[in-house]
């Protein structure tokens, strides 16, 4: 036995790598940038949202729009919120021994398949309100407007198809991932654990 | 986020260069391809010298060495789908060398251990290759979290394959 052993530790090994404290501080360096980087954006992008909603209503430009567009601006920030609530990921301690690293991974995969299960409720839901607000809001001013105009009705038409067709994809996005995450769950319960 | 600084860096250096070998075997283990290889043990060096920081003598050095490397190793397969893995339990043999003229060599046998390793569910593929790595039964349950007993039972079932394929 301890022939195959010593085999097994003599073995040519050519990939012995050992890094330098300055590698090692440099590739730290980079992962920490890049997932600060992916969190600038996300701020970016809910910020440009608020930004351009409160200026939109500041300027007047949709004066019977006022009211579902600050709600919508609201919805954001709910959704950012929840976002960073339900899908930031716990990190687990390198050291932890084994079984409680499967532990932590079917907790983590256990609570993001809740979450993008329910996405409906806390991700498409909160956005329904201010939009079927505005959609109800633009149709009551198409009836005033379109005595004259078939063309404008085509286009209200349009957005609301449009709308339907965006948020269904967003939906089947998160079915498709909650599918796959269930699939990891399932393999993982295949993982003995004692 | 804190980096090691001083003390820890000196420890990188003197884990890296006594357990550096016995990493590249377990990365080995866990990455097939030499690429993804490579990332997989520069991830674990990394992850090793960071968790330095927390290193106070909670446990001999190689074994926190170990514990670390594995837990990246095992994160990191756990995200892929490996199938058709089994346990100890239902392995009878060790696989045959792929090329005959290696089928008594070292390189053969080694050749044989890879595969079988690659067929094990976790934590039984972890057992084994610690076995190999010569830890004792305490320091494996340490490693792996499992029981004593649950070490004891694997390493009896693993020698017995052992004994079986190279007698």
């Amino acid at each position: 036995m301890t022939d195959i052993k010593s085999a097994w530790q003599r073995q040519h090994i050519e990939e012995h790598t050992m890094l330098t404290v300055q590698d090692l501080r440099l590739r730290a360096n980079r992962m920490r940038a890049r997932l600060s980087h992916r969190n600038w954006v996300l701020y970016l992008y809910s910020a440009f949202n608020i930004v351009a909603g409160l200026w939109l209503i500041a300027n007047d430009s949709f004066p019977n729009m006022k009211a579902p567009m600050l709600l919508m601006i609201v919805a954001h920030l709910f959704v950012l919120w929840q976002v960073w609530r339900r899908f930031g990921l716990g990190k687990l301690p390198p050291e932890t021994s084994g079984q409680h690293v499967l532990q932590f991974h079917r907790q983590e995969l256990e609570r993001q398949h809740h979450a993008v299960a329910n996405a409906a409720l806390w991700y498409i839901a909160p956005f329904m309100p201010a939009l079927i607000w505005e959609l109800v809001i633009w149709y009551g001013r198409l009836e005033l407007a379109t005595a004259g105009g078939a063309a404008t009705q085509k286009v209200f038409v349009l957005v609301v198809l449009a709308a339907i067709l965006f948020w269904t994809c967003v939906w089947l996005l998160f079915s498709r991932h909650a599918a796959r995450l269930m699939l990891e769950l399932e393999r993982l319960s295949h993982v003995k654990a004692e | 986020m804190t980096e090691p600084h001083g003390q820890p860096d000196t420890q990188y250096v003197q884990a890296a260069a006594e357990f550096g070998e016995a990493l590249a075997r377990l990365a080995r283990v866990y990455e097939a391809d030499p690429d993804l290889r490579r990332d997989l043990l520069q991830d674990i060096h990394l992850e090793l010298w960071r968790s330095l920081a927390r290193f106070a003598g909670q446990c001999s050095l190689r074994t926190w060495v170990y514990r670390v490397a594995h837990n990246v190793a095992i994160s990191r397969s756990l995200r892929k789908r490996r199938t058709n893995l089994v346990s100890l339990e239902e392995i009878a043999d060790l696989p045959s060398a792929e090329a005959e003229d290696l089928a008594a060599t070292d390189v053969g046998n080694v050749a044989r251990l890879y595969v079988l390793i690659r067929q094990l569910l976790p934590p039984d593929d972890q057992v084994m290759l610690l076995y190999l790595e010569d830890m004792d039964a305490a320091s494996i349950g340490e490693i792996t979290g499992l029981s004593a007993r649950a070490v004891a039972t694997r390493i009896h079932r693993l020698k017995a394959i052992l004994a079986r394929s190279f007698a």
